[in-house]
């Protein structure tokens, strides 16, 4: 029998079989396609956004998304222009209900936008009355035709901590505040939602950015009419970013709140690279979007096995441990040096490495045209390591520690 | 990535090898490491530059790739068709490391067909005042040095037998495997050049060579290729027997009147004119056709591709045989009787090293042969100039400069070597004009 680990965690008080969730967006659409995201093996839902429409009513540009491409690498990132749901909040609240009723062992996330107190309040409420287990605060959808909503209201610590207190005040349910990226800083503004009562940060919600552009017309993409708009991106490319937030966010002294951590995740291995700086849950709409609910099966048989081969028996154990090895760069120890080391075997003699060092280095890499091997000249090399990262073998290039004390380095003047 | 060949489009004459899409072309570009030192490209005896071509591609330089391919290699449209690229350039990829080599073939066609698309702007025009080079043959190998003249300013005249230029991939190369449109491009390249080509003007009077320097020439380059074939005196006055050029010739510019549906063929040879006659038999509704070769089949010259083309296509090998008799009603040859042979001494393939194994005698009803068993240059080349050198079969010798015994007379392409790739005879024109160049700069300070 395969064994599985025990994915299982605790957020905010709430059990989740497994830490994986959609994040609000139209992979969380309506009850249908959440219950399939259910039946795949999500842990949890973050239903798409509610808004009351008595107060703004949404309605989509279109076309809505442009995806960012490199070279033949399709979709590393994708801007979308789509905005909080555009459906009614009746059937939206009708579908929260259903789907508590029908998987009552899964976790509801109600995510909402007010653009007052009242309608903080009322869809807090409403939420609560529906079954959802917890609620989420957008204060980060980076493109709402409501001038008085999503990250502006995240850029704004006072309107954060203001309304955060009005959902507190209307609901029992634990509270996640959606962070935007769209600022310097995200700490002040998580110290803020702290204040006004939230249980737990949800970073990062997209980050505004222009993907392409046509050359013909002069527009950006999405071409919404001859206009357009940088608005939310994400995939992929967004996730070192969002890893740097959550990593912040983790090491941030007096905040010490779970974090749910969102941007890029496709793989397990994104996944725990989120868990180990400091995130407890997580969140993926991009990844389902390109390749559909199925992916969280290898989210879990991958980070299961992870967890039997090195006898990790609760994800508790992982969290947030490689967010303990970041340090400002004035903490780094600058005797330790490296230079790098070629596989003569493994060597293909495409010459890569010899290029990068010579126009992007310090000139430390020889190429052998007769016997088309490189090689290193380890005075010359200062250990950055380019060589390696261009190196289309994988495991040609490693490094070896330099005793600076007794040797010289290129690196050390 | 492999080529797929599809028996309906031979059948149809239709290319067996599509440009690759701006999609596949951008997979394909991603996947050539850039190499330093771009083994491919010293993989090409044209000088083509693949690693730069394919570079060019892969940063959305498009347009500078059809131009690298077009200057490096004037016949660079019809390489990309009928390149044998994993003997060459592809031999040579580093990704052959990892997996596969890249498609440089295809890629160049891709770069090809995007400049003719995208209005690429013609090649620049010879301001022809530094000297006056004749070029006698407008095939692949007097084109690359006309072309690399033509480039250096010279004023270049190209004296051609035939009514159209492009010499073995116009007449000889069947169109599945090379378009028309291929070495139309690449002649109209050429033309605007500003190079001169005189059609139907045969240079075939004893000291025709002397003449054109005495006319006011600076330099002759000698590029007439292999104009005669081979023929076995067994098939001797019979009328449904000719060689591959004659036959090749004929499918490709009197089809569909061939004459050959239902009819039963038999090849004589075994290298790539041999495979090229059976299928261009076979494409033309022939019923059965053999190919008859002393080589068996693990040793039969031709390309690995052009081979399993065959196979695809229904050949009937008849590796490792000897035809020793002909059956003939009056002067047509009705059936072939032949027998196996092997080897006296191994890996020498001449005729007279076959034996013949008697008890393996076996007949075979046909109604064309078609002797594909090699070429010489034509009986004229002897006379070109008084004393001009040859060897062997009549090929002209020439210097490590390409140039022949008689100053200012230089030769290249099959007409030195007996016989090889395209690209090999445009390489050899494109070095001659180099050597052209040099013998005229030392002339010129000399004097």
């Amino acid at each position: 029998m395969i064994k599985q680990a025990d994915l299982s965690i605790s957020f905010c008080g709430v059990k989740f079989e497994n830490p994986f969730c959609l994040s609000s967006s139209p992979v969380g659409y309506h009850a249908e396609m959440c219950a399939r995201a259910y039946e795949a093996g999500w842990g949890g839902i973050v239903y798409k956004t509610l808004g009351l429409e008595k107060s703004f009513k949404v309605v989509m540009p279109s076309p809505r998304l442009n995806a960012f491409h490199s070279g033949d690498k399709r979709f590393i990132g994708l801007q979308n222009a789509e905005q909080i749901t555009d459906r009614p909040i009746t059937d939206n609240i009708r579908d929260l209900v259903w789907l508590k009723k029908n998987y009552p062992g899964k976790v509801l996330i109600s995510s909402i936008m007010g653009y007052n107190d009242q309608d903080w309040t009322e869809l807090a409420k409403m939420s609560e009355d529906a079954g959802a287990d917890l609620l989420e605060l957008n204060f980060s959808c980076p493109q709402m035709a409501h001038k008085r909503a999503g990250h502006r209201v995240g850029q704004d610590f006072h309107a954060v901590a203001a309304f955060t207190e009005v959902v507190k005040k209307a609901s029992k349910l634990p509270v996640i505040a959606k962070m935007t990226p769209n600022i310097t800083d995200m700490v002040p503004v998580a110290l803020a939602a702290k204040e006004g009562g939230a249980d737990a940060i949800s970073a990062i919600n997209t980050i505004r950015a222009i993907t392409d552009i046509d050359i013909d017309t002069f527009t950006p993409l999405p071409n919404i009419k001859g206009k357009s708009s940088p608005t939310g991106f994400s995939g992929p490319s967004v996730k070192p970013i969002a890893l740097r937030f959550v990593s912040e966010l983790y090491n941030a002294k007096n905040l010490n709140l779970p974090i749910s951590g969102i941007g890029g995740i496709e793989t397990w291995v994104d996944a725990l690279h989120f868990l180990l700086l400091g995130a407890s849950n997580l969140q993926v709409t991009t990844g389902i979007m390109k390749y559909g609910y199925r992916i969280v099966e290898d989210m879990i048989e991958g980070l299961s096995d992870y967890m039997l081969d090195r006898n990790i028996h609760s994800l508790e154990e992982i969290i947030g441990k490689a967010a303990q090895k970041i340090v400002d760069p004035s903490e780094f120890n600058t005797r330790y040096q490296v230079v790098s080391k070629v596989d003569e075997n493994k060597c293909i003699g495409c010459g890569q490495c010899y290029i990068s060092c010579q126009d992007g280095a310090n000139q430390a890499m020889n190429f052998d045209t007769v016997t088309r091997k490189a090689s290193v000249n380890e005075e010359r090399c200062l250990g950055c390591m380019l060589c390696k990262h261009v190196c289309p073998v994988w495991d040609c290039i490693s490094y070896k520690e330099v005793d600076t004390m007794t040797t010289k380095h290129a690196a050390i003047f | 990535m492999k080529k797929l060949i599809e028996p309906d489009n031979i059948m149809k004459f239709k290319s067996m090898r599509e440009p690759l899409t701006l999609e596949a072309a951008i997979k394909e570009s991603n996947r050539c490491l850039l190499c330093y030192d771009a083994p491919c490209s010293a993989g090409c005896p044209a000088g083509t530059d693949p690693g730069k071509f394919i570079r060019q591609i892969k940063f959305h330089n498009y347009k500078g790739a059809a131009r690298t391919i077009r200057r490096n290699n004037i016949l660079g449209s019809s390489c990309a068709f009928i390149c044998p690229v994993e003997n060459l350039c592809e031999k040579a990829c580093s990704s052959k490391a990892i997996d596969n080599p890249v498609n440089i073939s295809g890629l160049q066609r891709f770069a090809t067909e995007y400049g003719k698309n995208n209005r690429l702007e013609p090649l620049e025009k010879s301001r022809k005042d530094n000297g006056k080079i004749a070029v006698i043959g407008c095939g692949p190998s007097g084109m690359g040095c006309a072309s690399a003249l033509a480039k250096m300013n010279y004023d270049v005249v190209i004296f051609e037998k035939q009514p159209q230029a492009g010499g073995v991939p116009k007449w000889n190369i069947p169109e599945y495997r090379l378009p028309e449109d291929a070495i139309h491009y690449d002649v109209k390249n050429l033309l605007d050049q500003g190079v001169e080509i005189k059609y139907e003007t045969a240079v075939d009077t004893t000291g025709a060579v002397e003449a054109l320097l005495d006319k006011g020439f600076d330099a002759v380059y000698i590029s007439t290729g292999l104009a005669e074939a081979f023929k076995l005196d067994l098939f001797n006055g019979f009328s449904n027997a000719m060689d591959y050029n004659t036959f090749l010739r004929q499918v490709k510019f009197e089809r569909p009147d061939t004459g050959l549906k239902g009819k039963n063929a038999a090849i004589i040879g075994g290298g790539s004119v041999a495979i090229d006659s059976a299928v261009s038999a076979k494409a033309c509704g022939a019923n059965k056709v053999y190919l008859i070769s002393l080589e068996q089949l693990h040793e039969l010259p031709a390309d690995e591709e052009e081979i399993k083309l065959a196979h695809i296509m229904n050949i009937i090998f008849k590796a490792g045989c000897s035809i020793i008799r002909v059956d003939a009603d009056k002067n047509r040859i009705t059936g072939l009787q032949g027998i196996e042979t092997e080897w006296i001494e191994p890996g020498k393939y001449t005729p007279d090293n076959a034996r013949q194994i008697p008890g393996t005698e076996f007949s075979i009803r046909v109604d064309l042969v078609v002797q594909a068993i090699g070429t010489r240059p034509g009986n004229e080349v002897k006379g070109f100039g008084r004393n001009l050198q040859t060897c062997g079969k009549g090929v002209i010798v020439v210097n490590e400069n390409m140039e022949t015994n008689i100053p200012g007379v230089f030769a290249g392409g099959d007409v030195i070597n007996g016989g090889n790739t395209v690209v090999q005879a445009v390489g050899d024109g494109k070095k001659a004009a180099g050597q052209i160049d040099n013998y005229l700069k030392n002339r010129r300070t000399t004097i």
